[in-house]
């Protein structure tokens, strides 16, 4: 990103740098929302899936209960940091 | 005069330029303002402090409270199952007192029953020999009268064959004139008192 | 209609200084120490001997739970020794997550990355030099890089993979997930009380009453976001636990 700014900043007259930053902030506004929106789908599925299937042996086996939730937890978290780095790719696009 | 226009992004030099007019000014000055701090960006200030106090209550947990508090928790939970344990104890005493008396109970039941056994069986001994003396001298004075009858059989048989013999020779002699043989008598009385029994 | 502008980010996030280098997540962080400490602190002074009550049962409960649903879950009974460490740890991200849904906070420490970042590192650096201790620096490195039970033509696969999950992505999704968990719970609260609070005062008559549904949403997100601060806690302490207990025994 520094790059290219340092890139058109020496190649295009100075004046016009405002036009083309607001250009950049306009894009990066759009495509952080595809940037959130597309990292949301697959942990989605995923954590339905990995519920679902932990439901099911919780009722299988209401005993190994305990043991299931603890891995489904951990589970869970694992397929979360995908959809929170997408979050976190929006808020970079959007404010940074 | 040609100026340096330095824009910081983050605190960091990003770009350094030397411009001709001093017309940019004003705008680079604005984009100095629009470029806020990121959000995301950690901040030194509160690492320091996070970590100052993360570390100050780690130190405080590990080496003071938390041992103490586990100490205090392994205390209680030792005397009470030292506790437990006693009442297992008892609880186990007063199991095996109650299996000895039963033990003993069941083999003071087992003698009495072994006693009345013993005295049904010489009852019962007792019974039988009597009941087979009995029965010897029943069948003795059976035998007896049996014997006594089958020799009063005998005697009756043989008077009346000698009859019957004395009869049929005096008979023969009458019609013969002549005695006929004693033996021949005997033999012929004796086939006919067979054929007429049988 | 109504005029909604969501204020500048920053404005949420970052706070000024109480005094110098001296903000509220500083303040937050240092209360998180402060309570946690002064909860121990009195659940000391009762006898031990009687059946624990009041805050003696909560300090009490706290490290049953770290010892029965983190430890032994993941590392069993040779894990027992690393119970305060990650009882602190517990303590103090759950302690930084909860203001920010307590009036006047309103602001999770967690949510500015300085706090979660300065953790995950911390951990980080724990494992490695955990495993480095337990295994020594090849064979930590042979089993962190060279998982046993996979096809010798498949390590040009798996090692950069592994080298990269262990040492980049770990601490990286650990930190990630904890600040943007908050993060983003922070916001939606920003945000719902925003809507809420503009339709309340709305010029127009009719969208005041239209104004309950976003407030309803915002007590439903604060009563979330109270199972967030502690299941975020509890993700980070287990998963630190299971990285630590990974790095001591390879095996498991």
């Amino acid at each position: 990103m520094e790059a290219i700014a340092r890139l058109t900043s020496e190649l295009i007259d100075p004046n016009s740098t405002d036009v083309l930053a607001a250009g950049k902030n306009a894009a990066a506004a759009a495509s952080a929302g595809y940037a959130y929106g597309l990292a949301a789908i697959g942990p989605g599925i995923g954590i339905g899936y990995l519920v679902g299937k932990s439901v099911e042996a919780m009722a299988r086996q209401p005993e190994a209960a305990g043991m299931v939730r603890t891995t489904m937890f951990l589970g869970i978290a694992f397929t979360e940091a995908l959809a929170l780095i997408g979050f976190v790719v929006f808020i970079l696009l959007k404010f940074a | 005069m040609p100026t340096v226009i330095v824009t910081q992004s983050s605190g960091h030099v990003v770009q350094v330029r030397l411009v001709a007019g001093v017309t940019t000014e004003t705008t680079s000055a604005k984009a100095a303002v629009k470029a806020a701090p990121n959000p995301i960006a950690p901040e030194t200030k509160e690492i320091a402090w996070a970590a100052g106090s993360f570390i100050v209550l780690l130190v405080v947990m590990r080496y003071f409270l938390f041992p103490k508090l586990k100490k205090g928790m392994d205390d209680r939970y030792a005397s009470v199952r030292s506790d437990s344990e006693g009442a297992d104890r008892v609880r186990a005493d007063a199991n095996a007192d109650v299996a000895e008396y039963e033990k003993a109970l069941a083999a003071v039941r087992a003698e009495a029953a072994g006693r009345v056994d013993a005295a049904r069986q010489t009852v019962d001994n007792e019974r039988n020999a009597q009941l087979a003396q009995v029965n010897g001298r029943i069948a003795a004075a059976r035998a007896d009268a049996d014997q006594k009858n089958a020799a009063a059989r005998e005697a009756a048989q043989g008077d009346v064959a000698s009859a019957v013999a004395t009869v049929a020779s005096r008979v023969a002699e009458i019609a013969l004139g002549k005695a006929p043989d004693a033996s021949v008598v005997s033999a012929a009385v004796a086939s006919a008192m067979e054929g007429s029994r049988s | 209609m109504i005029a909604l502008e969501f204020p500048e980010i920053n404005s949420i996030l970052r706070w000024k200084d109480l005094f110098p280098t001296f903000n509220k997540i500083a303040l937050i962080a240092v209360l998180a120490a402060v309570i946690s400490i002064t909860i121990f602190m009195l659940a000391l002074r009762q006898d031990h001997r009687q059946a624990p009550k009041g805050i003696r049962n909560l300090a009490e409960v706290i490290v049953e739970f770290i010892e029965d649903g983190v430890v032994m879950q993941t590392m069993g009974k040779e894990g027992l020794p690393w119970t305060p460490f990650l009882m602190t740890m517990f303590l103090f991200i759950y302690l930084c997550n909860v203001p920010g849904i307590i009036p006047f906070f309103q602001m999770p420490a967690t949510a500015r990355m300085a706090v979660p970042l300065f953790l995950a590192l911390m951990v980080w650096v724990i494992y490695n030099v955990v495993g480095i201790k337990h295994q020594g620096v090849l064979g930590y490195f042979k089993s962190t890089l060279f998982p046993p039970g996979v096809p010798k033509a498949l390590y040009i696969l798996v090692t950069p993979i592994e080298f990269i999950s262990a040492i980049i992505v770990r601490p990286f999704s650990l930190a990630v997930r904890l600040f943007a968990n908050m993060m983003a719970g922070h916001i939606l609260l920003v945000t719902f009380a925003l809507l809420s609070e503009a339709l309340f005062q709305a010029k127009d008559k009719i969208l005041i009453p239209v104004g309950i549904l976003p407030f309803f949403m915002l007590i439903f997100l604060t009563s979330f976001e109270v199972l967030v601060a502690f299941l975020q806690a509890y993700i980070f302490a287990m998963l630190t636990a299971v990285y630590i207990g990974g790095a001591a025994h390879p095996e498991h």
